[in-house]
């Protein structure tokens, strides 16, 4: 269901992804005779179940798993998928709430680092043309990059999605009426929410100061084999 | 369009900034309609992170970012960094600039999705781009050994021209080129084998050497003398293989000087060679025989200067004949032998008037003829000189219906032949069957050699002889006359073909041209139309500034 982005963020809205579709950001680390399946996709929470298993099946065809992976993929799916709509039902604050996003990750050969600001009232951002974007201006050409940054950022989304689901109930609990909601909302909605009176002030500027820029800037890099390889290890490592 | 203001004491600077007409609304100071209604979020009041001010913060920082550089193309990422806000509305006012041409209206263009990734033709910094990319390419081990391949990595074009995370490319090829060769290592066999070395004493063979016929050994001709065969080798199977007679190789630098010279002198003394070779001081005889024999008019000349001398060339010819024959080796004269004997015969014909005095000029030939350590062709060769083209017409079918008499292996032969001689006509490949003819002929001769010592006996030999002789000679000079005709025949051919390619070339050549000139003539014109067209536009140009400089309008500073 789509809010306008006018609407008031005094009122709790329904949990949903805030962003245009409402996808579920699903990830995947299964491991079975030797063998480590690792993936991140977005889900449509609206596709019927039965679509798990068929996805399943086709994922371990295409990839020529061993079949026992059939039953892992679609049981961690399907947990996932529950987890979400568990949440569905409930509540969420998403008062003016402009929350910091950071990307670290590395995909193939591309480590990108970056940070920006997203706006979690805006229902109809889309991650997805956010990653386009970003690949177009940085040159990326590895096409698994653009779907992994948007991957990420649902991600982190969905997280601040289910904070503050968790913190509407704590609100409503102790919320007896108090007129100060809103401010409660906005100071504690969210640790990491921007505070938008001291920023959006009257006489202050919204163009950030030089020096401040450095932070707000994307890095990528570009690995050779053997950085990917010592990274990887490392990563595992630290998994298990 | 912007102006400065207006100060008296520095110099206006101009900065135009073209845009599209139709975002002509635009005012540096005031949020115009279009904006609004695009961007209603800024304007409606619902959140205080969205003001009209703020909205006007965010466009003039991201037009003035773009005119810093207003012909390279701005990105959304490199103004998201400097600017608070939530990036989706960024990009949302981003976009709508960017469609209505305020920013990126002069940069270079690049393609909309991200899988139109190749760059316009007019994208100067993506080529001026290059990559390095760290590291062997998967699948490739780097070795540390000194010639071992490194991979080559190839240039990515990237899409856009932002700079960050951009990698270059050091483009080194991994291939080895090999140790500079010189001409010397590639050739050196080749000029070696020009001049033969003795195998036994090491001295280079000039003159002549003997080569060894079971084998690549060569020794000079003094070691051949002297007996010096090398292990295990005799006399016998020693060839001789002579190099400095050898009139195709030796001695055949002719300068022109001295061509001049041997023409002279050939003039002069005619078919006296040992007279001709003192005259043209660096080349033997032979040299200047077949040097002769070479120039296309030669022949001519040799024929010429033999109607100078009428006694004495027998014998001259003759003895260079002899010597003619000595020198060159068995293998390559065959050719040159028949355009000598066609010399000859060319020689004796037009000595028809010696005719009357053959045959006692044949009787002192006789004695020469016992040599029959030379070949058979010299021996028809000498047989040719001493018989009169008259009596070698007449005689030339008697000698065939005589030798067909004898035997049926000569009769298939000349019965062949004598259709041939009859008309006239030989075929080359009569050559060879003359030379067969003649090999059978070669036990008659060595019979008959006793009878032709006595040439005043029996009548009835020198008929016979003549017989053979003159079918022989006939044979033989037939062939050689028709090879001479045919090669004429070529020549003059060549000739006129040569013509038709250059007369067609020509004609080709001339019609570029004229095809040039009448393009010329076009672009003439065109050019003048380009002139009086820029000037227009000058003028139309200078209008609009005039126009614009009256508004006055000042530019905005950050």
């Amino acid at each position: 269901m789509k809010l306008p982005a006018t609407s008031s963020s005094k009122a709790p809205v329904k949990f949903r992804m805030p962003t245009e579709d409402n996808l579920v950001p699903i990830r995947l680390d299964i491991e079975t005779e030797g063998q480590r399946y690792k993936d991140a996709f977005t889900w449509n929470p609206s596709d019927p179940d039965s679509e798990v298993v068929v996805f399943a099946k086709r994922t371990v065809r295409d990839l020529k798993l061993p079949p026992q992976f059939i039953t892992q993929i679609a049981q961690s799916i399907q947990t996932q998928l529950t987890e979400f709509r568990s949440y569905e039902g409930q509540d969420m604050y998403t008062a003016e709430k402009i929350v910091p996003i950071k990307l670290d990750l590395r995909v193939n050969h591309t480590l990108i680092k970056d940070h920006f600001l997203w706006d979690l009232n805006n229902y109809e951002s889309d991650p997805e043309e956010f990653a386009r974007t970003f690949c177009n201006d940085m040159g990326i050409e590895d096409p698994e990059v653009g779907p992994a940054v948007a991957f990420a950022i649902r991600e982190q989304l969905y997280e601040i999605a289910i904070q503050s689901v968790a913190s509407a109930r704590e609100i409503k609990i102790s919320k007896k009426g108090r007129r100060g909601a809103e401010h409660a909302i906005s100071s504690k909605g969210g640790g990491n929410a921007l505070d938008l009176m001291k920023l959006f002030r009257y006489n202050s500027s919204v163009v950030r100061k030089r020096k401040e820029w450095y932070v707000y800037e994307p890095i990528v890099d570009i690995l050779s084999n053997e950085e990917v390889d010592a990274l990887e290890a490392r990563e595992d490592r630290n998994t298990r | 369009m912007e102006m400065p203001q207006y100060d008296p004491n520095t110099k206006p600077e101009f900065e135009l900034y073209t845009i599209p007409s139709h975002s002509s609304w635009f005012r540096w100071d005031d949020i115009h309609e279009t904006e609004r209604t695009a961007l209603k979020e800024f304007f409606d009041g619902s959140s205080i992170s969205r003001t009209p001010k703020i909205y006007k913060e965010y466009r003039d920082f991201m037009i003035n970012k773009y005119r810093e550089e207003p012909s390279r193309r701005l990105t959304f990422t490199q103004v998201r960094k400097s600017l608070v806000g939530d990036v989706s509305l960024l990009h949302k006012v981003f976009r709508l600039l960017d469609e209505w041409g305020l920013i990126n209206f002069g940069a270079v263009s690049r393609g909309d999705d991200s899988d139109n990734r190749d760059s316009s033709l007019g994208d100067t910094e993506l080529k001026n781009q290059v990559k390095i990319e760290e590291g062997a390419p998967n699948g490739v081990r780097v070795v540390a050994l000194p010639n071992s391949l490194k991979p080559i990595s190839v240039p990515n074009s990237g899409a856009d021209g932002s700079g960050n995370g951009k990698v270059v490319v050091a483009g080194e090829t991994g291939v080895k080129l090999p140790p500079l060769t010189s001409y010397l290592d590639v050739f050196g066999d080749l000029v070696k084998l020009k001049g033969f070395k003795c195998g036994s004493c090491g001295e280079q063979c000039n003159s002549g050497c003997y080569e060894y016929s079971k084998g690549s050994f060569v020794i000079c001709e003094k070691c051949f003398k002297n007996g010096n065969y090398g292990e295990d080798k005799s006399k016998d199977d020693f060839r001789f293989s002579d190099l400095g007679g050898n009139s195709l190789t030796h001695g055949a630098t002719w300068t022109e000087a001295e061509t001049l010279l041997l023409l002279e002198s050939v003039m002069r003394h005619g078919d006296n060679w040992e007279l001709v070779a003192q005259n043209v001081p660096t080349k033997s005889k032979l040299d200047c025989i077949s040097k002769l024999i070479e120039l296309p008019f030669g022949e001519f000349m040799m024929g010429s200067a033999h109607e100078m001398n009428s006694s004495s060339c027998p014998t001259g010819s003759l003895n260079s004949l002899k010597e003619g024959q000595s020198a060159s080796s068995e293998n390559q004269n065959d050719v040159k032998m028949e355009d000598q004997v066609h010399d000859q015969m060319n020689e004796s014909e037009q000595n028809g008037d010696a005719a009357t005095e053959e045959p006692p000029a044949k009787r002192k030939r006789i004695a020469p003829l016992s040599d029959g350590g030379s070949s058979l062709i010299k021996q028809v060769a000498h047989i040719s000189t001493m018989v009169g083209p008259h009596v070698t017409a007449a005689a030339a079918e008697a000698a065939v219906a005589a030798l067909c008499n004898e035997s049926s292996y000569p009769r298939e032969i000349f019965d062949g032949d004598e259709d041939y001689l009859a008309n006239g006509l030989l075929s080359p490949t009569m050559v060879s069957d003359p030379e067969r003819a003649l090999q059978v002929d070669a036990s008659k001769m060595e019979e008959n050699q006793s009878e032709t010592q006595d040439a005043s006996s029996e009548k009835n030999d020198v008929p016979l002889n003549l017989r053979i002789r003159t079918a022989t000679a006939t044979a033989l000079g037939a062939a050689a006359a028709n090879a001479k005709l045919l090669a004429d025949q070529e020549d003059r051919e060549i000739e006129h073909l040569v013509a038709i390619i250059i007369e067609t070339q020509m004609k080709k050549l001339h019609s570029k041209i004229n095809y040039f000139d009448d393009l010329e003539l076009i672009m003439e014109k065109e050019y003048n139309e380009m002139m009086q067209l820029k000037e227009c536009l000058v003028e139309e140009r200078i209008d609009v500034l005039e126009r614009a400089l009256k508004t006055g309008v000042s530019k905005w500073r950050s």
